[in-house]
């Protein structure tokens, strides 16, 4: 397995975040996270790519604690696209881009063709080629978003953890960026609100309440509308589409 | 559109830039030599340097020789030197604060050398064995280590760094002013004021010895670190899943700065708009990643500061215009000019 | 010449005078004194003095036993007057608070510098004093053609001379009823001047370039020197040598550049108690002057032609005329005068 977590727990001040955590991602496949504000799925995702250090319990990737890895080989296997990532700093789309290629480059190495080659393909992979030289604060948010995924995917993760993707981003950059990455071949955990996207996209699916796991599984099994009631106080009706086989959920409003 | 007027990647064209960076540098310490209270014809000026680098041995007045030599070519130097000492402090704040306002004295250094140097001064502090300018540099280091302890309590994000130094700046302006109103007269008052200001009077070559060492020093521990310093452009979390070591680097990056800073404070005073302006019009020349913005700044602080040094002995005759304010002069508009910019590419 | 200089001297020694010598004093009595009338309506009875000169001046005149209280000191007193200086209360050796000069309960004020007692005064107004009914006094000295308003030490727009110690000597004379005491102090102090002024007659001191150094913020830095019109000023003027500055600022800040490029044949070097800056003791001047790598070759510090000089001496006051004479000697020593 890609990555796994054996009874992770993550403490701020004095509230208990994430509490005893264990789950398993298999290589190449994509794990939904899934859980209302506030259950810890940010923490976790920090967690596993070592940005907090857990209180308890072990992250692995691979065979390795990701405790003990050097920091820069972590960084060469795990990228991580934040919810919101700001500057102020004139840089363009490809600048940023570049910035991906952090973990390979020594100090005195400019950029190779390897590089280019790397920041190139990301771009296009995101559809930004187009915009390589735009600057920053002129992209939109989605366009933005998008741009922080092609810095991600130009650090040729192993492991891509992404907090809340596609939050900005219009319906077809949607569904456009989940497949890209359903299709990456890399092993990826998303952290999603949109239930239905979660159920098209994802492989597996993990369910946070309060910093605890309380659902893991295929959307089918972990979709059920008991579960969806209780940790996310909707009332929904779930039936298998016809239209791509997977879940579809419908909420019914009082 | 891009931003910078040399940022596309044509190596030549830098090395070209750097050139004539270097070739301007030279050009003003050349300048700020042959410029002064007293008038030395520039044939004088060329005998003199030339006595001294290369041995020749031309017949001159040993007054005007040590002119030229001993007053005028260290402070120029060290008019050099603290340009770019506070340039380069300024470019990597801005970086690791993520603050386009950040300046050296972001982080109380300067506060805290005010009050050494008032503490010296009016109290006594150190009496006998401690000079104005280790008092001063005490002060700064005190201050800046007051500031860090603060800010890594405080979680040691950019935002709260800066609320720490401005804490940290507040709380030693207040000591000075207290010193300053309870111990001294109105003539020490305006002493001390004066004092901040920031001057280049007093220097000789032994400071060029401390001075230009510290910002090599500085450089260097900054080049070692540009790519920290381009990946810190998203904030700590990013920087950090880039492969980063945070924490440490932030600790030698921003002893690094406060080194220099405190160093050129206790020297020559509070020297005001270089370390924020600089930076910025590095950036407009050869864009933002710091493997170019670093050696830029650095050169455009020493040519600005050595500029400014000339300008200050020459705009009023027979007198010689606090170095603060000349910086000052040049560095407001430009800073206006800045934010204008910044207005419309937001 | 010399001698028709020290006949100048006299003159305005004359002309100071006020009012004609030996009568006694009527009272009520006006003083225009700065700028401002002062009535006194008796001879004060308890003063507090506020600079070492003016001070000084007060024991001169046999004063002593009227002093409450005394502040601002530069150097010790003359030492004719230490004992008589030791029974007096010192508020401060620098600036005495407002209070601390009010609560001696003096029916006169009198100061040596308008940035103590004055329109800015850091101890106080004139106005705030007189509200209390203390009348002021200050110096002739530092009001007469000169502009305190702005840079540290004041702007004086003609030369000083001891002409306006005379009429402070006088003025004050006449307050106090003593116009006798009065006169003879003047007459001796011209006495002074006019041998110590002989005594470099015959000068090769004349228009010799001299440089007066009174301290420097930092040791390396500029250096405060005696402006053109200061009572450096004068004694170089009364012994025929010339001043190398050239402005009219008090006591200007110069760098070592323009000093060095006059080359000064003299140095006269401020002595004093006062520790506030590095440059104040004396030792750390010489060592500066024989240090600098430029300083080190001017004539006057290969020759070692230093004249040590109280500071007090180098300030508007009676002591002056002590700074003519030691100049003078100095000169002299240094085999100049011939």
């Amino acid at each position: 397995m890609s990555i796994s977590l054996d009874n992770v727990s993550f403490t701020a001040g004095n509230s208990l975040i994430v509490n005893g955590v264990s789950l398993t991602v298999q290589t190449g496949t994509v794990l939904g996270l899934l859980g209302p504000n506030g259950s810890g799925k940010s923490s976790l995702l920090r967690l596993i790519c070592r940005l907090r250090k857990v209180r308890s319990g072990i992250v692995r990737l691979g065979e390795s604690d990701v405790s003990t890895m050097a920091r820069s080989d972590l960084a060469r296997r795990v990228a991580f696209v934040e919810q919101q990532a700001t500057t102020e700093t004139q840089l363009t789309a490809k600048d940023v881009v570049r910035l991906g290629r952090t973990p390979h480059r020594s100090l005195l190495s400019p950029l190779g063709a390897k590089d280019d080659a790397a920041v190139d393909e990301a771009l296009s992979r995101v559809g930004m080629e187009g915009r390589a030289r735009q600057l920053w604060q002129t992209l939109s948010g989605g366009e933005r978003q998008r741009v922080h995924i092609a810095r991600a995917l130009a650090q040729s993760p192993t492991e891509l953890l992404l907090d809340e993707p596609t939050n900005h981003l219009d319906i077809q950059h949607q569904l456009e960026i989940l497949g890209l990455i359903s299709r990456l071949g890399v092993t990826c955990i998303i952290a999603l609100h949109d239930l239905n996207l979660a159920a098209m996209f994802c492989d597996q699916l993990a369910v946070l309440q309060r910093g605890k796991i309380v659902a893991t599984g295929t959307p089918q099994h972990v979709l059920t509308r008991d579960l969806i009631g209780d940790v996310f106080g909707v009332q929904a009706h779930v039936e298998t589409s016809s239209i791509h086989g997977r879940c579809n959920i419908q909420y019914i409003i009082a | 559109m891009s931003g910078a007027i040399f940022r596309q990647s044509v190596w030549w064209a830098h090395g070209a830039l750097a050139i004539a960076a270097f070739s301007l540098l030279a050009l003003m310490i050349g300048l700020a030599v042959s410029i002064g209270e007293i008038s030395i014809p520039l044939a004088t000026t060329a005998k003199a340097v030339s006595n001294r680098l290369l041995g020749t041995t031309f017949e001159l007045s040993r007054i005007h020789q040590g002119i030229i030599w001993d007053y005028r070519l260290s402070r120029a130097l060290v008019a050099a030197s603290a340009g770019a000492s506070l340039a380069l402090s300024g470019a990597v704040l801005q970086a690791l604060l993520r603050n386009p306002l950040a300046e050296p004295y972001v982080l109380g250094v300067s506060a805290g050398a005010s009050t050494g140097a008032v503490g010296v001064m009016l109290l006594g502090f150190g009496y006998g064995v401690l000079s104005l300018s280790s008092g001063a540099f005490i002060g700064a280091v005190i201050a800046f280590l007051l500031v860090a302890f603060l800010a890594a309590g405080a979680g040691g994000t950019s935002e709260r760094i800066i609320l720490c130094g401005v804490a940290g700046s507040q709380l030693f302006n207040a000591a000075t002013s207290y010193i300053v109103t309870t111990s001294a007269n109105a003539e020490q008052a305006r002493g001390v004021m004066f004092w901040l200001l920031g001057s280049l009077s007093g220097i000789r070559w032994p400071d060029v010895y401390l001075a230009v060492p510290v910002t090599v020093l500085g450089f260097v521990v900054s080049l070692f670190h540009v790519r920290a310093l381009d990946a810190f452009v998203f904030g700590t979390d990013a920087a950090a899943s880039l492969g980063i070591a945070v924490r440490r680097v932030q600790v030698v990056l921003l002893g690094t700065t406060a080194l220099m800073t405190a160093t050129v404070v206790s020297m020559v005073g509070a020297i005001g708009f270089v370390g924020l302006v600089i930076p910025h019009a590095a950036r407009f020349l050869v864009g933002p990643t710091h493997d170019r913005l670093l050696p830029a700044t650095v050169l455009g602080g020493a040519i600005f500061m050595v500029g400014a040094d000339i300008i200050s002995r020459i705009i009023i005759p027979q007198q010689v215009l606090p170095i603060g304010v000349v910086t000052a002069l040049f560095g407001a508009p430009a800073f206006a000019v800045i934010l204008y910019r910044a207005r419309r590419t937001a | 010449m010399c001698k028709f200089l020290a006949a100048i001297a006299l003159a305005f020694g004359f002309a100071g005078l006020a009012a004609p010598s030996l009568a006694a004093t009527q009272y009520p009595l006006t003083i225009n004194n700065c700028g401002r009338e002062v009535v006194f309506n008796k001879a004060p009875a308890n003063i507090v003095s506020i600079g070492q000169g003016m001070t000084e001046v007060l024991f001169s005149l046999g004063l002593a036993d009227r002093i409450a209280g005394t502040a601002v000191w530069v150097g010790p007193v003359l030492p004719q007057y230490a004992e008589v200086n030791a029974r007096i209360k010192r508020l401060a050796d620098n600036d005495p608070s407002f209070e601390s000069v009010v609560g001696q309960e003096p029916d006169l004020v009198a100061a040596e510098f308008e940035w103590h007692v004055g329109q800015q005064g850091s101890v106080g107004k004139r106005e705030q004093f007189a509200e209390l009914g203390i009348n002021t006094y200050i110096a002739p000295a530092d009001c007469v053609a000169k502009v305190n308003a702005d840079s540290g030490d004041g702007v004086r727009k003609e030369l000083f001379t001891m002409g306006l110690i005379y009429r402070e000597i006088a003025e004050l004379a006449e307050i106090f009823d003593i116009t006798d005491r009065g006169d003879a102090l003047i007459a001796e102090l011209q006495q002074r001047e006019a041998r110590a002024v002989a005594s470099v007659a015959g000068a090769a001191a004349k228009n010799l370039p001299v440089v007066f150094w009174f301290s420097s913020k930092e040791i390396n830095g500029d250096a405060f020197i005696a402006g053109k019109n200061s009572a450096p000023a004068y004694i170089l003027k009364m012994l025929g040598a010339k001043n190398v500055v050239a402005t009219d600022e008090e006591w200007p800040l110069v760098g070592w550049e323009t000093i060095a490029e006059a080359n000064p044949a003299v140095i006269v070097v401020a002595t004093m108690d006062r520790r506030r800056y590095a440059a104040d003791d004396p030792t750390v001047k010489l060592n500066f002057l024989a240090k600098d790598p430029v300083t080190s070759q001017l004539d006057a510090v290969r020759n070692k032609r230093f004249v040590m000089m109280d500071a007090q001496s180098m300030n508007p006051t009676i002591r002056t005329i002590d700074g003519i004479e030691i100049l003078a000697k100095g000169i002299n020593s240094f085999g100049l005068a011939q």
